[in-house]
């Protein structure tokens, strides 16, 4: 007796375009976060917290692009980073925070959307582990926002399509 | 007086003792026979494991008894009434996260149900045998300096325990809408997690991965890395040991030997 599905299966064309896709909103999650980490409003502690989710996001884009090969541009994209960009800025740490955490949130919903799609397992397992950890993002952010507890739990965001944004 | 030569006391010898070999090998009157008792030229029949497989309902129903084995220990651990002083407001973090498995065991079973198999509604036995049992006895213990602790620091190993497994079973399950399940079970797993570390340690520095100077050990994170680990969960507990030393048990997420197959049940 063995577990089954020992070996992952490949991404299939569908769901290359799909990778694709999340490897560009990543993108846009990365320089979003570099946006803020910029701003002289975050002291040394808050902008290490924010380089390392900005790193976290690279990291998660480069994975995709390498399951992908040739079908990832390594391009974020605008419509996901310019929905956000206005919103990342000022002074207003807590509106900042909120901000972000309404990114991470939509980054999951996204992604849980995705493993609900792709048909090759070596695709939905990357998905799953990326998206657990952007939870945990949100539940970070909802704690140093000042949030009720409630916050770091739910998620109310709505998923990007490929179509929608590009 | 009869006397014998040495080759017929050896030759008398051998006889007799090759008569208690046969007496001992025999059938004994009064006596259960038993499988587990074998005897010379008898091979007894061997006692497999059931017959299973694991598919998408034993998944589930795996991950059903995770969700009892939380109840179970979020109820045990307000039970023990160690939420007090400084970790008064953690009562009321444990029972809204029990409320939360109460939901996530109900949702899975749901589909477990809707797949045709029977839903799991109690603890993993095999989980509870060898993590929680033995760690709720160490939290317990008399000499134990700091309970209250000892109790948060479980129900996070136990929520990242949740999160892996959830994760892990993206391969497994044969259906992709079940991986999304899985999966919008298994975030909020990873978010009690990291509300949890950050209970542990607070903070804009118990965020990130860090290195406790003191000790040399790692810290808890409430973001552990890049991706969602599928590792060894090492969980600290109790009182100390002669030596100093605390005890150490490291929780995996199920495998063959701990999943809820059909044949498992609760009673």
């Amino acid at each position: 007796m063995t577990l089954p599905a020992a070996s992952p299966t490949p991404p299939t064309a569908p769901d290359r375009a799909l990778l694709a896709f999340a490897n560009s909103a990543e993108l846009a999650a990365r320089d979003l976060y570099a946006e803020a980490a910029a701003l002289p409003a975050f002291g040394a502690a808050e902008q290490t917290v924010l380089v390392g989710f900005h790193d976290h996001h690279l990291a998660a884009a480069q994975a995709l692009a390498g399951l992908v090969g040739k079908a990832a541009t390594n391009v974020r994209e605008d419509a996901v980073y310019d929905a956000f960009r206005g919103k990342v800025t000022g002074s207003d740490k807590s509106a900042i925070y909120d901000a972000l955490r309404e990114l991470e949130n939509t980054l999951v919903s996204t992604h849980l959307s995705l493993v609900g799609t792709l048909e090759g397992t070596e695709g939905s397992a990357l998905v799953a582990s990326i998206l657990s950890i952007q939870a945990r993002h949100a539940a970070a952010l909802a704690l140093l926002g000042g949030r009720a507890l409630a916050d770091a739990f739910t998620n109310a965001a709505a998923p990007l399509s490929p179509g929608a944004t590009s | 007086m009869n006397r014998y030569s040495r080759r017929q006391m050896l030759r008398l010898g051998g006889v007799g003792a090759a008569g208690v070999l046969l007496a001992a090998c025999g059938k004994q009157a009064g006596v259960e026979e038993s499988k587990n008792i074998s005897a010379v030229g008898v091979v007894p029949e061997p006692e497999g494991l059931p017959t299973a497989e694991v598919n998408d309902v034993v998944l589930l129903r795996t991950a059903a008894s995770l969700e009892f084995n939380a109840i179970e220990t979020y109820d045990a651990a307000l039970g023990l009434g160690v939420f007090t002083g400084a970790f008064a407001a953690a009562a009321d973090i444990a029972e809204r996260l029990r409320d939360d498995h109460r939901g996530h065991a109900d949702a899975v079973n749901g589909l477990v149900a809707k797949l045709g198999g029977e839903p799991f509604t109690c603890g993993n036995p095999r989980l509870n045998e060898v993590y929680i049992a033995p760690a709720l006895a160490l939290i317990a213990d008399e000499a134990n300096e700091n309970p209250s602790l000892d109790v948060v620091v479980l129900a996070h190993a136990l929520e990242n325990l949740a999160a892996q497994t959830y994760q892990s079973v993206v391969t497994m399950l044969s259906d992709k809408a079940l991986r999304q399940a899985a999966m919008t079970i298994g975030q909020e797993e990873a978010r009690h997690a990291a509300v949890l570390a950050q209970a542990l340690n607070p903070g804009l520095a118990g965020v990130l991965p860090s290195i406790d100077e003191a000790t040399g050990k790692p810290k808890v994170a409430a973001v552990p890395g890049a991706f969602g680990p599928l590792t060894p969960i090492p969980v600290t507990l109790g009182a100390k040991n002669a030596d100093g030393s605390r005890t150490t048990l490291n929780l995996e997420t199920p495998s063959l030997n701990s999943l809820a197959y059909d044949y498992v049940t609760c009673s």
